[in-house]
């Protein structure tokens, strides 16, 4: 924690970078994203497994406030390098207008309100099989990289029974999932990757979505959502964090992710100069659907 | 409020014998917004045509809806006269109702139902139609021609001739390709080399043809009418401007036993060479990767090596240090003429497709050649002075076997197509040797004799007929070397015989493939190409010569195995074509092209990733005071071909096809 805080304030008072964006104490048993714009304020960043936020989202042009702060420097774990990988790939960031902190992370909490220590039933999902190790992408490393020992994820169990299912029944597991959504877009607001200036489930002529809460509208919302995150999608899982209706939408960014692995062997990269197969012309692409 | 007309076409009886046009004509001048709807025996007839301007100029129509063929047959027909009328010719669109409806079902009343439907669909897009006027770009007259063989040659002359400048850019250290190495030529036995020459001569003396030889292709940017290319000069090591192309410095050179490429690996060369006698320019090359000069300066000695020629020249022409170079030439379009090579049978392949003939022991059984290499055996200019040898031992063979469809027509082996070559110049080499060797037979195993062309046939009956080759139908499973001879284990499919005989010398009429590297230069053309790298053309029959990018034509043996006449054939096809594009100051391009919002761009530029004709541009938007505000995507309506690659890639949604937009479309889909 001393090592962060001490590479904060170092980078705030030689003007480096104007603000470090990291984690401070929160309300209750959470932290929360922290901006850290003098070398007295580095002293609030903390780093542990209440840790959950992927900080790279704050990067995103839509963050209009948080650009203004200067040039950022970033806290991330190996999950949110990849997204911020995604965003150089996409242009939204420029790699050499970030300073990029690579913090050791042994795995983070499910549930940091639980106030309960990290363990084998406690872990997000995502950690189970992270190999832990620092991003190439980073300036600094703080910490000894280790990987965190938990087991497969469990989202895999879940999508094989739903593999197992006929497609009506598992239509009709979507249509429950699914009817609970509220249209909050809370899902949209926290994806590091959805940095549309205008998201193009708000447009309005033609109107491709309805925008409110029937199920009609709910089910293309998350269908394009999926399609739209297909190959950029970076399985940080915020967007299943976040959601207060509770729809585990982690069965749909995992299996969009071992499609786009199966048929065009990209998985989510923390190097920025692999191409996603969304913004790329490979003439090699598999065609054998075109008859 | 929008003016339909609506236009329903019997198409004589193929549209009216399903679908009750009259029907179609009564439903849908009930819909909102139509205000005219008729049908008619033959819409694209001149009566059809003066129907559709005379409703317009009468009922002061917004839209023409033509339910019909498909548009690819009759858009322009309908377009043109929709403008004939005064109004913009896109607010004209054809609904389809014979491909896509009367030709495939068989039920009347759902046939006509579905023309009711899809004619709805178009009158609904149509309301959404905007006016859109054909964009303008202006075109660089002159033209750049990939490949200096006979193809390439003939394309750049007639280009040339026809007033315009040519850039003619050959890999090669001379241009003439393969046709420079052939002894004679099928199906007149007249000497290749007779007629090409003067052909190479007047291309290297042509005001308006700007040679480039022992060059490549780089990089091609830009689009019809505005290529720019960079092309690799490829380090000669002498100077083209001063060398007199003397020989002094060939005489003198030590490394002499270097297998010619010109004589297929029979003759031999020296480090410092000129390819062939009659090569264009007549300017030597250094190949470095043999010369002692170069070698002992790449394991890193400081001591000069060698250095003989550059001794000998009396012009000091030989420049050791020189240095590749990139040069950039401003085109409007470009020839693909970079022709073939032959099936490499018994080594290494480079495909995973082609297996190799290892029966067949090429490169392991003396005397077994390929069909290049016997050329050059019957070349005047050839290593053996046109004697036809055996190359292990120099002695004359009193039996050749000749095998055909080597590599080509075999599935199993990797190349499914027929080499189309083969049959006449087996032929042709069975005279050749007959004419050399009086006392000798000629064998020729085959699966089909294919001699379509004029004169071909009777060529193929005159080599068994007067001059005795003996043709047997069917393959050879095995040959191997047994003493002096070739045995050769065979079947005669006609009598059903097994065959074992023997040959003094065996010739494989490899397959022809395209050149190395073709997937690269296609792709930084944006041309597509087969899985054996054969250029695609955009049309099998109707447009033979232009490919599915424009701007830029094929010709020869790098489209699929062609002969000589085929080859000279599209080269001056090519030439017509450009010359024509050429004739203009500007080209018009139809306007149904990608636009981007730039108010909604995010700049995340998958556009320009997946754009394959490289027409997404970045753009700055500045503030009145210039400052730069952020960068957005923008499209370069003269490159971009309209597939709408973009519009589907886009997140935001935010780019959008003219003609095919979200509004129209969506109207579409909703009226269904």
């Amino acid at each position: 924690m001393n090592e962060l805080r001490q590479l904060a304030r170092k980078l705030l008072a030689d003007k480096t970078v104007g603000v470090v964006i990291g984690y401070e104490e929160g309300q209750g048993a959470v932290t929360r994203p922290s901006f850290a714009t003098s070398p007295e304020q580095a002293e609030k960043l903390v780093f542990d497994a209440r840790c959950v936020q992927n900080l790279a989202s704050y990067l995103s042009p839509r963050r209009s406030t948080v650009r203004s702060l200067g040039k950022p420097a970033v806290v991330v774990k190996a999950c949110d390098a990849k997204a911020l990988a995604g965003l150089i790939r996409e242009a939204q960031v420029k790699r050499e207008d970030v300073v990029v902190i690579s913090v050791a992370c042994g795995g983070v909490l499910a549930d940091p309100r639980s106030g309960k220590a990290l363990s084998e039933a406690m872990v997000a999902d995502r950690c189970r099989d992270c190999d832990g190790a620092h991003t190439s992408l980073a300036d600094h490393k703080v910490g000894q990289a280790k990987a965190p020992a938990f087991g497969s994820p469990k989202v895999d169990a879940r999508l094989a029974e739903l593999q197992a299912m006929t497609a009506p029944q598992r239509f009709a597991f979507f249509k429950s999932v699914f009817s609970e959504c509220t249209r909050c877009n809370v899902c949209r607001e926290v994806c590091p990757m959805c940095f549309c200036a205008r998201c193009m489930a708000d447009k309005s002529e033609p109107q491709w979505i309805e925008s409110s809460p029937h199920l009609r509208g709910n089910f293309a919302w998350h269908m394009l959502r999926a399609m739209h995150l297909a190959g950029r999608c970076v399985g940080c899982n915020e967007c299943e964090r976040a959601c207060p209706a509770g729809i585990p939408l982690s069965l749909i960014t995992r299996k969009m992710q071992k499609v786009v692995s199966e048929r065009f062997g990209y998985s989510p990269s923390d190097d920025p100069n692999v191409p996603a197969p969304t913004g790329a012309f490979r003439l090699d692409d598999a065609q054998e659907f075109i008859r | 409020m929008s003016r339909i007309g609506v236009f329903v076409c019997h198409c004589g009886e193929n549209i009216a014998r399903t679908v009750d046009t009259a029907a179609v004509a009564q439903e849908c001048g009930k819909l909102p917004g139509v205000i005219h709807s008729v049908d008619y025996k033959y819409m694209c007839s001149d009566p059809g045509q003066l129907m559709v301007k005379q409703a317009i100029a009468e009922h002061k129509l917004t839209g023409v809806v033509v339910a019909a063929c498909s548009p690819h047959m009759h858009e322009k027909t309908f377009r043109r006269a929709t403008a004939g009328a005064g109004l913009n010719p896109f607010l004209c669109e054809m609904a389809n109702v014979r491909e896509h409806c009367s030709w495939i079902h068989e039920s009347r009343t759902a046939a006509t139902e579905k023309a009711i439907d899809a004619t709805r669909m178009i009158v609904e897009k149509v309301k959404r139609n905007a006016p859109l006027s054909p964009i303008h770009i202006p075109v660089t007259r002159r033209a750049l021609v990939i490949g200096g063989g006979i193809a390439g040659i003939q394309a750049a002359l007639d280009i040339a001739d026809g007033g315009r400048e040519v850039v003619l850019v050959e890999k090669e250290p001379s241009i003439g390709g393969h046709m420079s190495q052939l002894s004679e030529t099928f199906p007149t036995l007249d000497c290749s080399q007779c007629i090409l020459t003067p052909r190479m001569v007047e291309a290297f003396q042509h005001p308006r043809i700007k040679l480039y030889t022992y060059s490549e292709v780089e990089s091609v940017d830009g689009y019809i009418g505005n290529f720019k290319v960079t092309i690799r000069k490829k380090a000669r090591s002498v100077d083209e401007a001063n060398c007199n192309g003397c020989g002094a410095c060939q005489a003198v050179c030590p490394n002499k036993k270097i297998p010619s490429e010109f004589d297929a690996g029979l003759g031999k060369r020296s480090a410092i060479y000129v390819p062939f006698p009659q090569a264009v320019p007549n300017i030597p090359v250094i190949d470095r990767e043999r010369c002692s000069y170069f070698r002992a300066k790449a394991k890193g000695s400081t001591k000069v090596v060698c250095g003989k020629c550059a001794e000998a020249c009396g012009k000091g022409a030989v420049h050791f240090d020189q240095q590749d170079t990139l040069v950039t030439e401003d085109v409007g379009a470009i020839v693909v003429a970079t022709g073939y090579r032959l099936y490499d049978i018994g080594k290494d392949q480079d495909s995973e497709l082609l297996k190799g003939y290892g029966e067949y022991g090429y490169g392991t059984v003396p005397d077994v050649i390929d069909g290049m290499q016997f050329e050059r055996l019957a070349s005047a200019s050839g290593p053996t002075a046109g004697k036809i040898l055996r190359p292990s031992d120099g002695k004359e063979p009193t039996s050749v076997v000749f095998l055909q469809c080597i590599g080509s027509r075999d599935p199993s082996k990797g190349i499914e197509y027929c080499s189309k070559i083969c049959c006449m110049y087996v032929a042709k080499h069975t005279m050749l040797y007959k004419h050399k060797v009086h006392h000798g037979q000629a064998t020729v195993f085959y699966m089909d004799i294919r001699a379509a062309g004029k004169g071909y046939d009777e060529f193929t009956r005159r080599a068994i007929e007067e001059d005795g080759a003996r043709y047997v139908r069917g393959r050879v499973s095995r040959l191997y070397r047994d003493g002096e001879v070739i045995k050769i284990l065979g079947f005669d499919t006609l009598s059903g015989e097994p065959i074992e005989m023997d040959a003094d010398m065996v010739v494989l009429a490899t397959a022809m493939r395209p050149q190395a590297g073709m997937a690269e230069l296609a792709q930084k053309l944006s041309v597509s190409y087969d899985k054996h790298g054969f250029i695609n053309e955009a049309h099998p029959k109707l447009r033979p010569v232009e490919t599915n990018t424009a701007g830029v034509f094929v010709a020869g043996a790098c489209q699929s195995p062609r002969d000589i006449p085929d080859s000279v054939a599209m080269a001056s096809a090519t030439a017509s074509k450009i010359l024509g594009l050429l004739s203009n100051e500007q080209l018009e391009r139809e306007p149904t092209v990608a636009r981007v919002d730039e108010s909604t761009c995010s700049a995340c530029f998958h556009c320009e990733r997946v754009c394959a004709y490289g027409a997404v541009e970045h753009k700055d938007i500045r503030d009145r005071s210039g400052n730069l505000v952020r960068v957005v995507a923008s499209v370069n309506k003269g490159v971009c071909q309209g597939c709408g690659t973009c519009l589907a890639t886009c997140p935001s949604k935010s780019l959008e096809l003219d003609g095919f937009t979200d509004a129209q479309i969506h109207a579409a889909i909703m009226a269904f």
